[in-house]
């Protein structure tokens, strides 16, 4: 019954991305097209292909995730699709792919669920640190880092046969290895964590040992920002491990002392860091330096208010104004064409996503899962928060995708599986 | 064990309800101010960027038109293929300095709805028609193009009407200048050079120059004493060759210096005809400045014209401000001191004589068409006020008649055409007078002949300068206004 629910609203999803397509089209003068006709073949083959998949292998998994997640898909693809249509040809083979992985999570758990990601905890603390250092890799090797935007967290395969290259950012998968392993590990210790206390004065803090964790989590994090001069994805580490050790444990102490971590590494980072330092003051006045450090945070204010509250219409307003339009800044994008209701749309369905996630860690019976379930919830939800509060001007602009909706294969590939661990994990709990 | 979960759920709940209220504030709160902000390129884009319907002239010459751009295939370009001849009237719409004339009033016409998302949306989805409307004006292009041809390389301003419909047939104000050179990006050094420039190109003289209309005036001063019956055209006044005015030791002559007419007294007629000031200071001062103010309110003085585009109101002050001051009525009745008026106004002015004392609604806007062609709705000739009776209105046909025929206006007849008309040459302070001419013709029309009234001043002169009158230089200017149109 409830896979039938889905797959209602997964066809009023796919339709909406079809429809934003057409839209798109028709304000170019032209009318339904092969660009339609794609769009809707691509949705309906990977969207159709993983809702197939909870229907073998997960048939009691949630039926809310895949919709809101096609929803998101949808409206973040005709955005990308109306900024540049070759991105959006490409997102298309990233759908088709991210599909796939996410398929090929739901059938490597068929048989034995998501238990069997314990075993190999080791493994996915080993891939998840290496996928986070592989941008380092020199550039004249055949698999070699790359630095955009004065970021090297990307990853170049050079293609010799085709003569292309494949490009990657492996930290976003990285993110969901070190969640199965952080919940993995949490799940064994979390209660000797929670209860061993030592005294100083007044403070109860826990056994050193039991430190160790976040001051690990802090240093991988500084260590991705310094090396990889990426703001984004280090404070989204971070707040991972501290809201995982919060979650394991029930204690404040770790908040406390990551919240004072993070005004020490930010304060450092602040200091020393060129790139940090522009993008706070370019946070703080954007018009100060409108042309320079500003100038996207600008683009993007300009993008929102333009947009007011109905929006320009797709395809009527100027997002390919503002710089990476189609990938960071997606959010001003849809938040100029479909104006403030759009904006609020896409806030609220994240808002969904997040409250479905943490409702299946709720539910879950057994520690680890409750742990992966709401630690991977927390990925997508933080994450969503970062770049958002970096578009409205509430944060500084850090580089990081916003989930489903941003252009970006490993984003996607991220996100999709993130939607099939949640399911599987929801339909043990109700099988 | 699911109390963390629940705080950390609630947190983050939280922070994206924090998102939305942030959202809301920049885009609904703050939104108009960034939205407005001059470096939001949009604004450059949406200026000049969306289609806009074309604007015609009564026989269909295009004088504006929206092109597919070249660089950016959803982009249109505005081009103005008749450049100077019509820039006031129809206007420009510019990146840099907004838009100005029928571009701007009539921009709802004009732009298209797709961009108004739900109601353009809506319009579209119950059949309407989604592209811009264009606009057919009531301008004949071959006297626009002769009534620029005339003002040539002098200042002033030409306004031609049909006096029966208020149908604008030429509307020229010069200098001109090209608006194609505004449109653009690249357009700020010619829109500085236009700002700076101290002959105001940028002045649209027809509805926003204010001129003292000297005795152009003279027609309203005639209509206040024949509608109030103090005088008939036969009634006579003394003719001295210097007025004294009342309790002061100044004069009132005329503009050659001699008496009106044998030194002893004079009829309304001869000093109508020779346009004497010392006769019509008196019956201005025997009319009294109430009955000035309100024949002339009567007129459309004072008051807001309904028009296409915003029209300065033509002034003369109010009645009790110098009801008591005779040498004010005296210099306010012959059109000098603090009366000024418009070229539409004095446009006006003989329009209503021509048409049995009706002053009609003037409009430049003929038709609103759909893009395919099809009318969506026209303009309805429309009284707007009466200035004078059908009888002062025929005997003021008769004095501007005789003005042509043997007096100041006779360079404005035309041969084989009645015309009728009052020249003004209006003192300036400070630079040689303004030279104008009202007038109409033909006098007498059956329903289906054309007829039209005109209005010319050329400013301080022009390039006949000092010696300029309007007898001399407006005058002839209108003769051939006339004879084109009625050729044509």
């Amino acid at each position: 019954m409830s896979r039938n629910a889905e797959l209602g609203f997964l066809a009023a999803a796919i339709l909406l991305g079809a429809l934003g397509i057409a839209m798109v089209e028709f304000t170019r003068g032209n009318w339904l097209n092969a660009q339609v006709a794609l769009t809707l073949v691509t949705f309906g083959i990977a969207f159709g292909a993983v809702h197939m998949a909870f229907r073998v292998w997960a048939p009691s998994a949630s039926p809310l995730l895949l919709p809101i997640a096609a929803f998101l898909a949808a409206i973040g693809f005709t955005e990308v699709y109306r900024i540049d249509p070759e991105l959006a040809s490409l997102q298309r083979w990233s759908f088709l792919a991210a599909a796939a992985a996410a398929v090929l999570t739901l059938w490597l758990l068929r048989n034995s669920g998501v238990s069997v990601l314990r075993t190999y905890r080791y493994l996915f603390l080993a891939v998840g640190v290496a996928l986070l250092m592989l941008p380092l890799l020199p550039d004249s090797w055949f698999l070699h880092g790359a630095t955009v935007n004065g970021s090297r967290l990307w990853v170049r395969l050079e293609l010799p046969l085709v003569a292309r290259q494949l490009s990657f950012q492996p930290g976003e998968l990285a993110k969901v290895f070190l969640t199965i392993f952080l919940a993995s590990f949490l799940a064994e210790r979390s209660d000797a964590m929670a209860t061993v206390d030592r005294a100083i004065g007044p403070i109860r803090i826990p056994e050193p040992r039991h430190l160790g964790p976040v001051l690990v989590a802090a240093l991988a994090s500084f260590a991705v920002l310094i090396y990889q001069r990426d703001l984004g994805a280090s404070l989204l580490l971070f707040s991972l491990f501290i809201a995982m050790l919060y979650v394991a444990t029930g204690r404040v102490f770790y908040v406390a002392a990551g919240a004072v971590l993070v005004v020490i590494g930010g304060s450092i980072a602040l200091t020393t860091f060129d790139h940090v330092q522009r993008r706070v003051s370019a946070w703080l006045d954007p018009f100060a330096d409108f042309t320079g450090a500003g100038y996207q945070t600008a683009q993007g204010l300009f993008a929102l208010g333009s947009g007011s509250l109905t929006g320009s219409g797709i395809g009527l307003g100027r997002p390919d104004l503002i710089p990476a339009a189609a990938t960071d800044f997606v959010f001003a994008a849809v938040g100029e064409e479909l104006g403030l209701a759009g904006s609020i749309a896409v806030i609220a369905a994240y808002v969904l996503l997040v409250t479905v996630g943490f409702g299946i860690a709720l539910r879950a019976r057994d520690r680890f899962r409750k742990y992966l379930a709401a630690g991977l919830t927390i990925v997508v939800g933080i994450q969503a928060a970062i770049i958002l509060a970096g578009v409205l001007r509430l944060f500084p602009v850090t580089g990081v995708t916003l989930p489903f909706m941003s252009y970006g294969g490993s984003s996607l590939m991220a996100s999709m599986v993130i939607v099939a661990l949640l399911g599987r994990i929801s339909h043990e709990e109700r099988s | 064990m699911n109390a963390p979960i629940r705080r950390v759920a609630l947190t983050i709940i939280a922070v994206f309800a924090i998102l939305a209220m942030s959202a809301t504030y920049l885009q609904a709160v703050a939104g108009p101010s960034y939205r407005d902000d001059p470096r939001n390129a949009r604004l450059i884009a949406w200026r000049t960027g969306r289609e806009r319907g074309t604007i015609v002239t009564a026989e269909g010459v295009v004088t504006a038109r929206s092109d597919p751009s070249p660089d950016d295939a959803k982009l249109f370009r505005r081009t103005y293929p008749e450049g100077e001849t019509y820039v006031h009237t129809v206007g420009f719409t510019s990146v840099l300095f907004g838009s100005r004339g029928l571009e701007r009033t009539r921009a709802d016409d004009l732009v298209s709805d797709r961009d108004s998302n739900i109601s353009g949306v809506l319009n579209a989805l119950m059949g309407g028609d989604p592209r811009p409307r264009g606009l057919r004006l009531t301008i004949d292009h071959s006297l626009q193009a002769k009534a620029e041809e005339l003002l040539g390389d002098q200042r002033g301003a030409i306004v031609a009407l049909d006096p029966r419909t208020g149908a604008v047939l030429a509307i020229v104000s010069t200098p001109g200048f090209d608006p194609n050179a505004l449109v653009g990006p690249d357009g700020g050094p010619a829109g500085t050079a236009l700002e700076e420039d101290p002959a105001e190109p940028l002045r649209n003289r027809t509805i926003n120059g204010s001129y003292p209309p000297g005795s152009a005036f003279k027609v309203i001063t005639a209509a206040a004493a024949l509608e109030s019956g103090i005088a008939s055209p036969s009634t006579t006044f003394p003719d001295p060759l210097e007025l004294e005015l009342p309790g002061t030791t100044s004069t009132i002559s005329n503009a050659d210096g001699e008496v009106c007419d044998d030194g002893d007294s004079v009829t309304l007629e001869i000093a109508f005809i020779r346009s004497c000031n010392t006769t019509f200071a008196q019956i201005g001062m025997e009319v009294g400045a109430l009955g000035l103010v309100d024949t002339a309110e009567g007129f459309g003085f004072n008051e807001s014209i309904p028009f296409d585009l915003p029209v300065l109101p033509s002034r003369i002050p109010e009645a009790t401000s110098f009801a008591n001051d005779p040498p004010a009525i005296a210099a306010n009745a012959i059109g000098q001191r603090d009366v000024v008026a418009t070229p539409l106004q004095m446009a006006l002015v003989a329009a209503a004589i021509a048409n049995d004392g009706e002053v009609m609604v003037p409009f430049v806007v003929a038709d609103v068409f759909r893009s395919n062609g099809s009318i969506e709705s026209s303009t309805t000739p429309a009284v707007w006020r009466r200035a004078v009776s059908p009888a002062t209105a025929s005997v003021l046909r008769d004095l501007m008649e005789r003005a042509v025929l043997s007096g100041t206006g006779r360079k404005a007849a035309v041969p084989g055409i009645r015309i009728a008309g009052k020249t003004g040459t209006a003192e300036v302070a400070g630079s040689a007078p303004h030279a104008w001419f009202i007038g109409f013709g033909p006098v007498e029309v059956e329903a289906a002949d054309r007829q039209i009234a005109v209005a010319v001043v050329v400013e301080a002169g022009g390039n006949a300068g000092e010696l300029a009158t309007g007898g001399s230089v407006a005058a002839p200017m209108a003769s051939q206004l006339i004879a084109t149109y009625l050729a044509g």
